[in-house]
């Protein structure tokens, strides 16, 4: 996720900030390329949001268009990407409060079961989407923190930023989330460990 | 579920791609703010008055209401219970308004809690 440029001249020049101030200065086709940097993050972010596709497209445009509007808020005190995702978590956050993207609790969500095909890479699919799934049913302030650090690659320093929350208080509803989820779905770990199980016998024998 | 085995399945995810449409829709909305006229500023000017006769009225209200209540608490003895309806009905009333803000702000603070 790279936001510089190189010139020719050797001299790194921040695209973003480039791209902001001629937006500012009243050229309007320079967002695009703002755009055009951050439309794949802000729509994988919002992905993790909602996992609904077109949802996200729609919560990712409204992002950029709020961004738009706002770009002279931006103090260049901070990255612009930190700026811009907490921008986008905000209008994700409060958009999915009016309409969550998973109404049940997560003691509600059926584990899934184990099939007799279970090494099936279909199978394996369907069910880390279940648990995917889960995280939106956990309770909103555990939920976020874990969509966001799995989003800044579990960088728990930029996810604070993005929710404007300290580390430790990041930190710990992360470890709460964890322990819920793995309450949720002792199965998946049984079957992980008999999965390593059997490919260690079946390497042995081999 | 071990923290790995978590880790392993929220930290891999596909990468989305944006429609084809997309960063046309987006520069073709921002286009269009652009070319929309600017917001109608409030008019201060104009509503500043209005705001100052509004807080006269409420002032006015307060300094009735208290002078109103004041000498009525003070003829109000534990001793005689029984006091003149037309005394006891704005008591009466205000308890009740008093109530019903509690009732709210309790059920407004119970309900953020559960909602996380």
């Amino acid at each position: 996720m790279s936001t510089t440029a190189q010139n020719p001249a050797g001299t790194r020049i921040d695209a973003d900030d480039a791209d902001v101030s001629r937006v500012l200065g009243g050229d309007i086709a320079a967002f695009e390329g703002i755009v055009r940097r951050w439309q794949g993050p802000l729509l994988n972010m919002a992905w993790r949001y909602c996992r609904d596709r077109g949802r996200a497209e729609e919560l990712a445009q409204e992002a950029l268009v709020r961004a738009w509007r706002g770009l002279s808020s931006w103090r260049r005190e901070s990255s612009f990407s930190t700026w811009l995702f907490a921008l986008a978590a905000n209008v994700y956050r409060n958009d999915l409060k009016r309409f969550p993207a998973v109404n049940l609790p997560i003691e509600d969500i059926a584990e899934p079961s184990r099939a007799a095909d279970q090494q099936s890479r279909i199978e394996e699919k369907s069910r880390n989407e279940v648990v995917r799934r889960a995280v939106l049913a956990l309770p909103r302030r555990y939920r976020e923190p874990v969509v966001l650090f799995y989003f800044h690659e579990k960088d728990v320093a930029a996810a604070a930023q993005t929710m404007g929350l300290a580390e430790g208080t990041v930190k710990a509803r992360l470890s709460r989330a964890r322990e819920l989820l793995r309450r949720r779905f002792p199965q998946l770990e049984k079957e992980h460990l008999d999965m390593a199980v059997a490919s260690t016998e079946k390497g042995g024998l081999e | 579920m071990t923290n790995e085995r978590i880790d392993a399945i929220l930290g891999t995810e596909e990468e989305l791609v944006p429609s084809s449409g997309f960063l046309a829709a987006v520069m073709e909305r921002v286009r269009e703010e652009a070319a929309a006229p600017p917001p109608i500023p409030f008019p201060w000017k104009r509503a500043v008055p209005g705001f100052v006769v509004a807080a006269g009225v409420m002032g006015w209200g307060a300094v009735e209401f208290v002078r109103f209540i004041g000498p009525a608490m003070a003829t109000v003895k534990l001793s005689q219970p029984h006091m003149s309806a037309a005394l006891a009905r704005p008591l009466e009333q205000a308890g009740w308004v008093a109530a019903a803000l509690a009732v709210s702000l309790v059920s407004y603070l119970v309900s953020r809690r559960f909602a996380g």
